[in-house]
């Protein structure tokens, strides 16, 4: 059973131990001549301002929100779209019923203006 | 002994990861920590619930680990709002200054 | 040794020492760091299982969504550099540590008094966790629960929504 995720396992290994590998080969192999140029964060950029450990707007936890939801609504949707033909009119009731229940969850963060960036 | 993968090997392992979870919950002050804490425990049920499911060849544990799984994503979305209020109201998200409740 | 219990050892003490790691660390992102491999240690374990669409499932709600969200609210709290909270060694640490030592001697000693027998993961269920499978059983069986996840998932929208919608200032 297990034997065939092997391919999968050796891609997951290949791919760690490349990044590793290219990781340690540029640190190692690349010339190393600092100027004060080459230091600073964005190497012929724009200069950065203020400090990286700002708070975040709360706006982006809203938008996290709506997508943790509707990606579990996807979740539960994607094992019944496989079976649509099988399953039949009771389950397709079943779906639209859930999917407007949620619907009324999207229509409530819209009329609060949970969408709204400003 | 060492030839196959036992139900008790998983049990064990999910056992072990309960109780690491349980621990967190309960020295931990931090709010987001505890919360990662009943996460682990979460899915550590998750674990016993796939692996019954997997060696009794039924497929009812797998069913639940959806549901469970829906259930961790709405306690995450309102877990996380109530340490944000937390956070609004006091400043601070360590567990120990919430005492307005208490009497 | 077969390759299936080598597979099981290496992701089970992984799993464990991220799980450890994810208590024990003083910077929450690395703990949520640490929670994210955990969660793909698990994936990994569902997979010795034979529940692919499970491990699938994991990778994408806990590694995407709700660890997503976990990294959303330390930043906005901006919890990272300045981890003030007093977590200093006292009596109800050791207590907690002792609670859960009773705990899992409880699960060992139910582990020694009974034995399941089974050692081989049942044929059908490389069959039952595909995702038509599940899907099959989980609107012909399960349509009412299926139907309250709907209820909670709105609840949980319209949660969110309450208590997080005000400014922060």
């Amino acid at each position: 059973m297990l034997i065939e995720y092997v391919p999968l396992i050796l891609m997951v290994i290949v791919g760690f131990v490349l990044a590793v590998v290219f990781l340690f080969a540029a640190e190692w192999l690349g010339a190393r001549r600092t100027t004060r140029e080459k230091q600073t964060t964005y190497e012929s950029g724009m200069i950065p301002v203020g400090n990286a450990r700002q708070r975040f707007s709360v706006k982006f936890y809203m938008v996290a929100v709506s997508f943790i939801v509707f990606d579990i609504e996807v979740v539960f949707l994607y094992p019944w779209a496989t079976q649509l033909t099988t399953l039949g009119l009771t389950a397709f009731i079943a779906v639209i019923i859930f999917i407007v229940i949620l619907f009324a969850g999207y229509f409530y963060e819209l009329v609060k203006g949970g969408f709204n960036w400003d | 002994m060492f030839q196959s993968v036992s139900l008790e090997y998983f049990l064990i392992l999910a056992a072990v990861l309960f109780s690491i979870g349980s621990i967190g919950v309960l020295t931990r002050r931090n709010a987001i920590i505890i919360f990662m804490s009943i996460e682990l425990m979460l899915n550590s049920v998750n674990l016993t619930l796939v692996s019954f499911a997997s060696f009794l060849g039924d497929s009812a544990g797998m069913i639940f680990v959806f549901f469970v799984m829906a259930v961790a994503a709405s306690e995450a979305a309102v877990g996380l709002a109530i340490v944000l209020a937390l956070f609004r109201q006091k400043q601070t998200v360590n567990v120990d200054e919430v005492n307005i409740m208490k009497w | 040794m077969s390759l299936t219990f080598i597979f099981f050892t290496v992701l089970a003490i992984l799993a464990i020492a991220s799980a450890i790691v994810t208590i024990t660390a003083r910077n929450p992102v690395i703990s949520a760091l640490s929670l994210v491999f955990h969660f793909f240690m698990l994936a990994g374990l569902y997979l010795t299982l034979n529940a692919q669409f499970i491990a699938a499932i994991q990778i994408l709600v806990y590694a995407g969504a709700i660890m997503v969200l976990v990294i959303f609210v330390i930043m906005l709290l901006n919890l990272g550099d300045e981890e003030k909270l007093k977590e200093k060694f006292n009596l109800r640490k050791v207590i907690a540590v002792l609670l859960a030592s009773v705990l899992i001697i409880q699960f060992f000693l139910i582990y020694l008094l009974t034995r399941s027998g089974k050692i081989e993961i049942a044929e059908n269920t490389a069959k039952l966790s595909t995702v038509q499978s599940i899907g099959q059983v989980l609107f012909s069986e399960y349509l009412l629960p299926f139907e309250a996840i709907g209820l909670l998932l709105l609840a949980a929208i319209i949660g969110a929504i309450v208590l997080a919608k005000r400014k922060l200032t």
